[in-house]
């Protein structure tokens, strides 16, 4: 396990789409080890996504419980294998901002509610409906897998300088 | 690096932005911040520009005469060390929109009513829309409320001011999160 640094655009890897985990095998387990270490490290962070620090695979983890927005509507701690949006109704629009675009955040139109399906840490096929702030985090994530950043999609711009809230 | 604010206003015509940015590129500027948009049939551009050997006005040597010539004002202010930095706000964002049936005063009544307690708008708009025998004001705005004070709390200064103006106000979070 290990805290990794996180890859900050103009970084090619994070426009890169990532490749299908075939197997969840003790070298994917690490990656999601990883990727919680770093989330949990950040402090603030409620996502990471695997080509933010730097691996090229279908995976992300997230975690909304403990951020004011979702901490009343969420699974908790997410680790997503080969996640895939199947499903998704509504708009949402919220102002984003990514660890690897520092000191900038966008207005971004997502789906309020979408439904996910992934292979978990323990290799299970899972599916999941999920709405609000927590289908946002979801949503920003897998655009990362895509090779997709927030700028990607956003409506207006505005620099912001991040508080480090907990 | 020497910072300045430039300023340029004039009547819209397409060809503005490249004959200004040729302009600065030509001299060697750097574009650090900008914001550009139409206001009535004026197209008006705000830059903060910066170059590593002019160190005043006086540097530019009638660099943006030409622009003048062609019908556009132009202004340049030579910033203070440190006058390019973008400010670190702690509080909460919120976004108020205002709209009604226009009148004098909606901006002036909201504004001092932010600036009073502290809150400091960091973007703002209006625009007159509807008939001439009906026009309808609308204004929205950014604000970041001081670190101790809650969107509660500016939302009902809001709703008060609502009557006394007899306009629709809404406030709501834009506060940024980050994934």
């Amino acid at each position: 396990m290990a805290v990794r640094p996180i890859r900050v655009y103009p970084d090619p890897i994070l426009k890169q789409p990532c490749a299908v985990i075939d197997h969840c095998d003790a070298s994917a387990d690490a990656l999601l080890q990883d990727l919680i270490d770093t989330m949990l490290d950040s402090g603030h962070s409620v996502g990471v996504a695997a080509p933010q620090i730097g691996d090229s695979r279908r995976a992300v983890v997230v975690d909304v419980s403990k951020s004011k927005l979702g901490r009343d509507n969420n699974h908790g701690l997410l680790t997503m294998i080969n996640p895939q949006i199947i499903d998704r109704e509504g708009t949402h629009t919220m102002r984003e901002g990514c660890m690897s675009v520092p000191d900038y955040t966008g207005n971004v139109e997502r789906a309020q509610s979408v439904v996910v399906q992934f292979t978990d840490r323990d290799g299970c096929e899972r599916v999941i409906r999920t709405t609000g702030f927590e289908a946002v985090a979801i949503q920003h994530e897998l655009d990362h897998l895509d090779g997709l950043l927030f700028l990607d999609r956003v409506s207006s711009l505005k620099s912001d300088v991040f508080r480090r809230k907990g | 690096m020497q910072h300045f604010a430039l300023t340029i206003i004039g009547r819209d015509r397409p060809g503005i932005v490249s004959q200004v940015t040729e302009i600065l590129y030509r001299t060697g500027c750097n574009i650090a911040d900008s914001s550009c948009s139409i206001l009535g049939g004026q197209f008006a551009m705000i830059l903060i520009i910066a170059h590593s050997e002019i160190a005043d006005r006086d540097g530019f040597c009638g660099a943006f005469l030409p622009l003048e010539e062609t019908g556009l004002s132009v202004f340049l202010r030579t910033l203070k060390p440190g006058g390019e930095k973008h400010p670190h706000m702690e509080g909460e964002i919120c976004l108020i929109s205002v709209y009604g049936s226009d009148k004098p005063g909606i901006v002036y009544r909201v504004s001092r009513e932010l600036g009073e307690r502290q809150v400091n708008i960091t973007d703002l708009n209006t625009k007159l829309i509807g008939t001439e025998q009906r026009p309808v004001y609308v204004m929205m705005l950014e604000a970041v409320l001081p670190p101790t004070m809650e969107i509660d709390e500016i939302s009902r200064i809001m709703n008060n001011l609502k009557n006394e103006l007899q306009v629709d106000i809404s406030v709501r979070s834009i506060t940024p999160v980050e994934l």
